[in-house]
């Protein structure tokens, strides 16, 4: 049976997408990756899970054009995908063979009629837009992973597409420092510290809290002051502590993807209108060199 | 190798306002060179130079489309009446035409942006090429592409077929700024403008039908005395019993 929505998983994290797509109707499933997730999707209630399981060395990109015209000659309504990187390809392709309207970083998803209503973040999440869709819509989804009912399982059955000419020629570990990864509080620091000797200041503070030690990229990669194995962000650590305390960190994209996963995040900067106040949870607005040690004065009272 | 550096295709949308009924004022908002510009050119020159190719730069929009001739880029393009819009498939149109009308292309890099993720694989799919996201860096060695991105906790290197779309991820926020040598030697540099009829391509957009503020905890900013701060805020983190 053909639905009229789709979801692509290609993640761990796709209950957010495939929530946002319940609301309109019967959902048909691709899922590119391991039979365990393929099953675990299978119960949250789809109609069916198409299963694509990428062969050794070849990266799920290279079934774009193929799983393209699966999903085309459904002729689905609306076809929902994850952010991540492999999701938009896939999801890229599809859009361009339905010529389908394609907007990124949505949270929901509803029917009114013959229109999609699609509800977006804009302007950096400060606004949710709802925009009107007419024809095929294809939706980057990002909303939070939900808690879904069990309805049981779907068929599961496999997809055999050619894949184009991408291999996979290395794989590397990124080197994580010991201790980071799993710490319950991390203190870390960026170009708001001066000199190199002025670290000892923040590690102070990082030992008062029980608490590990990192940096941004810049601190280890063009200063030096703390091995590369300890700085934060899109290209470093992916850490998830309790507690996320950035002292002197201006808070760029690249280096808040790394503490996505931080449970509270607290920012000391000299610049009220730092990025990083528009995260953080809460904040100090003062010169480091002042704070740090009020900081572990208080802490130790 | 004819590789295409796509730049400065979407509007700033720290510039945009937006209002306390969350409507949006995008007047202030121009086009402007994405956080992942910068790197997407760095990599877009690797590659043109490892290729002993021609690089060319493409643009939309009323930005400023010297950026990349001041950066090293030897020619550019501009589709400078195409419009930001909210369906990124219709700007990826706009790309797809332009990099039709340039011909022969071999490779497209573009900037992975974060505020319009759908733009460059929408434009992959326009052109009906493979495409790789979240790069951070490429090389062509022996005549055959390579990417390195980062999956999970692991650095994954990609041999990669041409013609390609190759979204690159920037790792940090700096950008090389050119010095009055380069702005000069910019203003010598052809710059062409294409308009969308020149390429064919008449884009719609999605309909807006309105815009609400998201339930958003603001950040709780404790300023005055540090000793005093710093009171507050050990007692919000024990309040929230992460300390």
């Amino acid at each position: 049976m053909s639905t009229a929505s789709w979801v692509l998983v290609t993640m761990e994290s796709w209950r957010g997408a495939f929530a946002a797509a319940q609301p309109l109707g019967a959902i048909t499933a691709v899922v590119v990756g391991p039979r365990s997730l393929a099953d675990e999707v299978a119960d949250a209630g789809p109609v069916e899970v198409l299963w694509l399981d990428p062969a050794d060395g070849v990266p799920a990109e290279a079934y774009g054009s193929p799983l393209a015209a699966v999903i085309s000659a459904a002729g689905p309504r609306v076809v929902v995908a994850t952010s991540d990187p492999v999701g938009r390809v896939l999801l890229g392709a599809a859009s361009a063979r339905l010529r389908a309207q394609l907007v990124p970083r949505v949270v929901g998803l509803a029917l009114d009629g013959d229109t999609v209503l699609i509800h977006r973040a804009a302007v950096s999440g400060e606004t949710i837009e709802t925009l009107a869709g007419h024809g095929p819509v294809a939706a980057i989804c990002d909303a939070d992973d939900v808690p879904l009912q069990r309805s049981g399982p779907a068929p599961v059955n496999r997809l055999d597409l050619v894949a184009a000419p991408m291999v996979l020629v290395a794989s590397e570990p990124i080197a994580v420092a010991t201790g980071l990864e799993d710490a319950e509080r991390v203190v870390s620091f960026g170009r708001g510290v001066r000199a190199k000797e002025d670290v000892a200041l923040v590690r102070g503070l990082a030992e008062a809290l029980d608490a590990e030690l990192a940096c941004s990229m810049p601190i280890a990669d063009d200063l030096g002051w703390l091995e590369k194995s300890r700085y934060v962000g899109r290209s470093g650590n992916h850490i998830k502590p309790a507690l996320y305390l950035a002292v002197g960190i201006a808070g760029a994209a690249q280096h808040m993807e790394g503490v996505r996963g931080a449970r509270v995040v607290a920012a000391i900067n000299s610049d009220p209108d730092a990025r990083i106040f528009q995260t953080a949870d809460y904040g100090i607005v003062g010169d480091l060199y002042e704070v740090v040690p009020a900081l572990i004065a208080e802490v130790h009272k | 190798m004819k590789a295409i550096i796509v730049y400065k295709w979407a509007r700033n949308a720290a510039d945009a306002v937006v209002r306390t009924d969350g409507s949006i004022d995008w007047r202030n908002a121009k086009m402007s060179a994405g956080e992942d510009d910068p790197a997407a050119l760095v990599v877009a020159r690797k590659v043109a130079a490892d290729s002993d190719g021609a690089l060319i730069g493409l643009t939309v929009g009323d930005g400023d489309a010297s950026w990349a001739l001041a950066r090293g880029v030897e020619q550019a393009f501009s589709v400078s009446d195409a419009l930001s819009m909210a369906d990124n498939a219709a700007t990826a149109a706009v790309l797809a035409a332009a990099v039709r009308y340039l011909g022969d292309v071999d490779l497209v890099i573009i900037g992975d942006s974060k505020e319009n993720p759908g733009v460059p694989v929408a434009l992959a799919g326009d052109l009906g090429w493979p495409a790789l996201m979240g790069v951070h860096s490429a090389s062509m060695p022996a005549g055959q592409l390579q990417a390195t991105r980062r999956v999970g906790e692991e650095e994954q290197t990609v041999s990669l077929p041409t013609p390609l779309v190759l979204g690159i991820s920037a790792d940090s926020d700096t950008d090389q700024v050119p010095g009055m040598k380069e702005l000069l030697a910019a203003r010598k540099r052809p710059l062409t403008k294409l308009t969308l009829a020149e390429l064919g391509t008449a884009p719609g957009d999605l309909v807006s039908i309105g815009c609400r503020k998201p339930d958003v905890t603001r950040t709780r900013v404790f300023d005055g005395e540090p000793a005093q701060a710093a009171a507050q805020l050990v007692a919000a983190l024990r309040a929230e019993g992460v300390l």
